[in-house]
């Protein structure tokens, strides 16, 4: 076929005579050229229509294709990616910042970050940190400069702020009784000029970066004691950096990954976002010999408390024997921080819608986490219940995989609890004591799933009650005699002093002076003398061994007890009827122990240590153990004081849920 | 010189279409063989370079899972299928080299591995593995199913379905999860809106179109075709129990949505009655499996998972149904010696059996055989009184693994049908006061006992 392609008119001259030769040949053979021709249309016809059967073969194919994988394989709630945060490239942020007696608000590109106008509240310094690359708030605290110690916290806070990140201030109602001039001086350092000439019922706002440029301050003098400074509205541009700028440059490791990715949303939690010198997040504990709890889930409540969630967890992974697979953290409310502390360490967290109000809502948030975990773990018959607000000990889990088999074979147990109501520094001594205690302290304890899924879920109060959930927990309707299994020395902490039913007095009354175990790897000593009968056999003999104490002396006194060491001294108290705690109440209350309700007792008994002696309290007549008090012993009677009786009421009902 | 030039244009256009006839057989071949590698190597005779690659491929997965120290089981079907038929001489050889690639190498698309979640650190560093081993890694992720029932919690999203693809082979690996109940559990595989549909063909895999369920399956390891992987020990079992372990979830948003509407009982007796049903089902359960009865969840506590996922506490009794080509003569004295007496037995094997069983404190347990016809299947009832019979007609139906009451359980695929039928379009309003003879919607008068057969169909203990 080649020849066919020769081109007459380009052809040279030479060749043109055996073209027409060819020609007149072809001409010659009418029916041969005729032939070829028919047989060329109908191989072009056939190409095309090859050609087009493939073009709408392959494009079937490719349309099955996309069919196929569509159908049954699509998810049905089209995921629609939310647009996040309004991330635009743009380069500079307009910033407004508001200050004034009764409200304050701080906006940054039109969005409100920031805004209270509450009525008896957020009084002081509003400070906000923004990423200086992104804008987005990375923290938000408000310190009450009005208030002692309130400016050292927030010295403390803007030091662990990084370097380059956008600061915000803004004052509401009164921010400068109690500021100091160390707290002054770091906002004179950060570029203020009002800030060390500050004074009663001034307004101010202010913003600028941390070791940089200021981009905008404002003050209203107040013009009397009486009266507050005229409302001050600043606005002012923020020029942002690039990303590379306000990162730091740690080695790109998985761990790194991590918290970089919690370091470029959150601040104010110190070491750990460190350019230098980075505090772990990674903490490989010791494991335990023949641990009995590793495959034990942990359940950690928490409520939106990001800097206690943190702390939290860095002691619980701190702990020797921990397992991190088995820690899920359980978020009451979509709040971010918490979240992001929880990918911070790796672990996994799940939030929960907030159901009801108050009391109700904790309560109804452990249901719902406590089912989640048995739900997560089917093959879990106990389960660790944490809070948020607890540090805990290194041998946490060594003490509960001592302990735990106990909860498994004596029905008589309700819970193994981390936590001795009555351990005050004071008043625990042995690591290695356990007791047997009617009462459930929580705070670090060990539920039995067939408790809690035979018993507890089905009837859990439902969120039109609120009540507390320990409370309900402790009512003779769910405990049924049942008793608890405590250490002496506590082996959790409760740091905690905002929460539901707490604040800082409270905590310092009850909680600052708990006595908590540092000491890994404590032997349990009595483990299998904590059974049921095993238990009284136990009490019995150290009631036989245990010297009777002088009752004519006062007992709050500290000389009531002999300065001996290790010895076991017991003591009668007036007890009527089971229920009678009268003379319980102010014991405990003059050796400053918990006296807001009864906690620790075992059938009119109560086990803590005096001078680092045995100290035993026996309720006489109620208790079975009242047979050991000697004819010549009068028990101690001791009077509530009448006036306090309203004032004792009251903290009584608060201090019900140790949140 | 016209004619020639038509020639001329005749020729080239040939040439031309001839061009693009071979450039599009090319293609068409090319994207052929892209597509469904398997295909064409069977068409084209088993050939060896396509074998190995498959064979080379389950290695260097093997290898990913071992240095990042993963369990996985090997379930594919097809293989699976291949080692049943060797199985004695698998268990028996010992680790010496085998002869022929005869698993690895069989013509398939994908090879399927099942992972136990719990068994395994989420790991990053598994995919950075595998990229720089050379696979391309698609993962797919969706809701933890064990907090749905949950009032409104939100966990982060668990991974269902890895695929890792190498040359022209992709290695499936399907996430197991353990369940309340029990069993093992893995996720359907739904593609979200961003995912690269054309990854692999996903219609072929051979999980992840439904939910499935499973029984904890005991492994082997096996060296086959020179490589160690664990497999289920008795791989037909695991193979018929595949076969039907599609999985439905409970409707838990509509059990929700119902209780904003019809608070749930949370009274004492309410409780009680859950937790004696809950036992007696549980009961129930040990019993019919161990006898291998294949039974579900029928009448009332059907109804009761469907629409609230949980036993409605006025309903006083525990339903199943069993078909009676199951049916076996030992299953009376089995729960009578697990301590249920028989309370009554209607009808006789042949025509409309009904046993009923005395559990604890008047909660009874009611089974009822279901009869396969054509395009129908029933169950019928009888009045003890007067001999009458009854027939409740059932559109045909098919079983699904669902789990209630902590118990993997049971019950048709096609639900609503099935409740429709008993309870008619108004199965969402409770009920409390319920005719068995005349309340549900697919009942049939069906006639009389003979007299004289009335001592054998009418037993009341």
């Amino acid at each position: 076929m080649d020849e066919w392609k020769h081109n007459p008119i380009i052809k040279p001259h030479k060749k043109r005579s055996w073209y027409l030769a060819w020609k007149y040949k072809l001409m010659n053979q009418r029916a041969l050229r005729k032939l070829c021709q028919t047989g060329a249309v109908l191989f072009l016809l056939v190409t095309v229509i090859v050609n087009i059967k493939l073009i709408l073969d392959t494009r079937r194919a490719a349309y099955e294709e996309e069919e196929e994988s569509a159908q049954d394989y699509d998810d049905e709630m089209l995921n629609v990616e939310a647009p996040r945060h309004p991330v635009s490239n743009k380069k500079v942020l307009d910033v407004e910042v508001y200050s004034s007696r009764s409200k304050v608000y701080v906006a940054v590109d039109g969005t409100t970050v920031l805004e209270d106008e509450a009525r008896e509240q957020g009084r002081g310094i509003h400070v906000i940190v923004l990423n200086q690359a992104t804008g987005h708030v990375m923290a938000k605290r408000v310190f009450d400069t009005y208030s002692p110690h309130e400016d050292e916290a927030m010295v403390l806070f803007l030091n662990m702020v990084a370097r380059g990140r956008i600061l915000i201030f803004t004052i509401k109602d009164e921010g400068s009784f109690h500021l100091k001039d160390t707290a002054k001086n770091v906002l004179k350092s950060l570029g203020s000029q009002v800030a060390p000439f500050l004074s009663w019922r001034d307004m101010w706002t202010f913003v600028g970066k941390k070791g940089g440029e200021v981009y905008g301050e404002k003050h209203a003098k107040s013009p009397a004691l009486s009266t507050w400074g005229d409302p001050v509205l600043l606005k002012t541009e923020v020029h942002l950096t690039s990303v590379e700028d306000a990162e730091c440059h740690w080695p790109d490791t998985e761990l790194n990954r991590r918290r970089k990715r919690f370091c470029s949303k959150v601040e104010g939690y110190g070491s750990v976002c460190s350019c230098k010198d980075p505090t772990p997040i990674e903490f490989n504990p010791d494991p335990l010999k023949d641990n009995k709890v590793f495959d034990v889930p942990v359940a950690v409540i928490a409520g939106n408390r990001p800097n206690y969630l943190y702390r939290m967890l860095r002691s619980l992974l701190s702990a020797q024997g921990v397992n991190p697979q088995m820690i899920t953290i359980f978020i009451d409310g979509y709040y971010e921080e918490p979240m992001d502390v929880v990918e911070l360490f790796g672990l996994s967290g799940i939030q929960h819608t907030p159901i009801s109000i108050k009391n109700a809502r904790v309560s109804q948030h452990y249901k719902a986490s406590l089912t989640a975990t048995f739900n997560l773990f089917p093959d879990a018959k106990f389960a660790v219940v944490l809070e948020e607000d607890l540090d805990i000990s290194v041998d946490f889990f060594s003490f509960l995989s001592q302990s735990i088999h106990l909860l498994e074979e004596d029905e008589s147990l309700y819970c193994i609890s981390a936590w001795n109501d009555q351990g005050y520094e004071h008043t625990a001594e042995d690591p290695s004591l356990l007791y047997r205690v009617e009462t459930m302290p929580g705070l670090g304890w060990v539920l039995r799933k067939s408790l809690y899924k035979d018993e507890l879920e089905p009837k859990w109060p439902t969120p039109e009650k609120l009540w507390d959930w320990d409370m309900w927990m402790r009512m003779p309707e769910q405990r049924k005699g049942r008793e608890c299994i405590i250490p002496d020395i506590s082996r959790s902490y409760h740091f905690g002093i905002v929460g539901l039913n707490m604040n800082g007095y409270f905590h310092e009354a009850y909680f600052k002076k708990h006595k908590f175990n540092t000491v890994p790897n404590v032997q349990l000593k009595n483990v299998e003398s904590l059974r049921k009968d095993a238990y009284e056999a136990e009490i019995h003999r150290l009631l036989g061994e245990a010297e009777v104490l002088d009752h004519s002396k006062n007992p709050c006194e500290d000389s009531f007890v002999p300065d001996t060491e290790g010895k076991v001294y017991v003591m009668f108290i007036k007890m009527e009827q089971e229920a009678d705690f009268t003379t319980w109440t102010q014991l405990a209350k003059c050796l400053h122990i918990w006296d807001l309700d009864v906690r620790g007792n075992h059938k009119g008994l109560w086990r803590l240590f005096r001078k680092k002696n045995h100290f035993l309290v026996v309720g006489v007549p109620a208790s079975p153990y009242s047979s050991k008090k000697p004819p010549s012993v009068m028990p101690v009677y001791m009077e509530p004081p009448a006036k306090e009786e309203g004032a004792v009421a009251v903290p009584a009902v608060a201090a019900a849920e140790q949140t | 010189m016209q004619k020639v030039n038509k020639n001329v244009v005749l020729a080239v256009l040939s040439l031309t279409s001839l061009v693009f006839l071979l450039f599009q057989l090319y293609y068409y071949k090319f994207y052929l063989s892209q597509k469904n590698g398997a295909v064409f190597s069977k068409a084209r005779g088993s050939q060896s370079g396509q074998d190995s690659t498959r064979w080379h491929v389950v290695r260097k997965f093997l290898g990913l899972i071992s240095i990042h120290n993963i369990p996985v089981c090997l379930i594919d079907p097809l293989i699976l299928g291949l080692i049943d038929k060797d199985i004695e001489q698998i268990r028996s050889s010992s680790d010496g080299p085998s002869p022929e690639c005869k698993y690895f190498c069989a013509p398939r698309d994908f090879t399927t591995f099942a992972l136990l979640d719990k068994a395994w650190k989420h790991e990053v560093g598994l995919f950075r593995t595998a990229e720089k081993m050379g696979f391309q890694w698609l993962k797919v992720l969706n809701k933890d199913p064990r907090l749905d029932g949950m009032d409104d919690l939100s966990g982060t999203e668990i991974p269902l379905h890895y695929i890792f693809k190498l040359a022209s082979h992709a290695i499936h690996l399907v996430v197991f999860y353990e369940r309340s109940g029990n069993f093992l559990w893995h996720g359907p595989l739904r593609l979200k809106q961003h995912m690269d549909r054309k990854f692999v063909p996903f219609r072929k895999l051979h999980f992840g179109r439904y939910p499935g369920a499973y029984e904890k399956p005991e492994l082997l390891l096996v060296s086959l075709d020179d490589l160690k992987v664990q497999i289920p020990k008795n791989p037909s079992s695991f193979l018929e129990e595949m076969s039907h372990s599609r999985f439905l979830e409970c409707r838990y948003r509509e059990a929700r949505a119902f209780f904003q509407v019809y608070p749930d009982d949370a009274s004492v007796d309410a409780v009680e009655f859950r937790k004696k049903a809950k036992s007696l089902l549980h009961l129930a359960a040990l019993i019919l499996n161990n006898l291998g009865v294949k039974f579900w969840l029928s009448s009332g506590t059907c109804l009761g998972w469907y629409r609230q996922c949980n036993v409605i506490p006025y309903s006083k009794d525990v339903d199943l149904g069993i078909f009676i080509r199951d049916y076996k003569a030992d299953i009376i004295p089995a729960f009578q010696k697990a301590g249920l007496p028989l309370k009554h037995k209607f009808g006789k094997v042949e025509d409309s059996l009904e046993l009923s069983f005395q559990g604890d404190d008047d909660v009874k347990l009611d089974i009822f055989f279901f009869y396969e016809e054509d395009d129908y299947i029933w169950n019928g009832g009888t009045q003890a009184k007067s001999g009458k019979k009854f027939k409740y007609l059932f559109p045909k139906f098919t079983l699904c693994w669902t789990e209630f009451v902590e118990l993997k359980v049971h019950v048709p695929c096609e639900t609503l049908q099935y409740v429709e039928a008993n309870y008619g379009p108004d199965w969402k309003v409770p009920v409390k006061t319920w005719d068995w003879k005349n309340s549900p919607s697919n009942v049939q008068y069906n006639g009389v006992w003979p007299v004289d057969e009335w001592d054998e169909v009418i037993q009341i203990y």
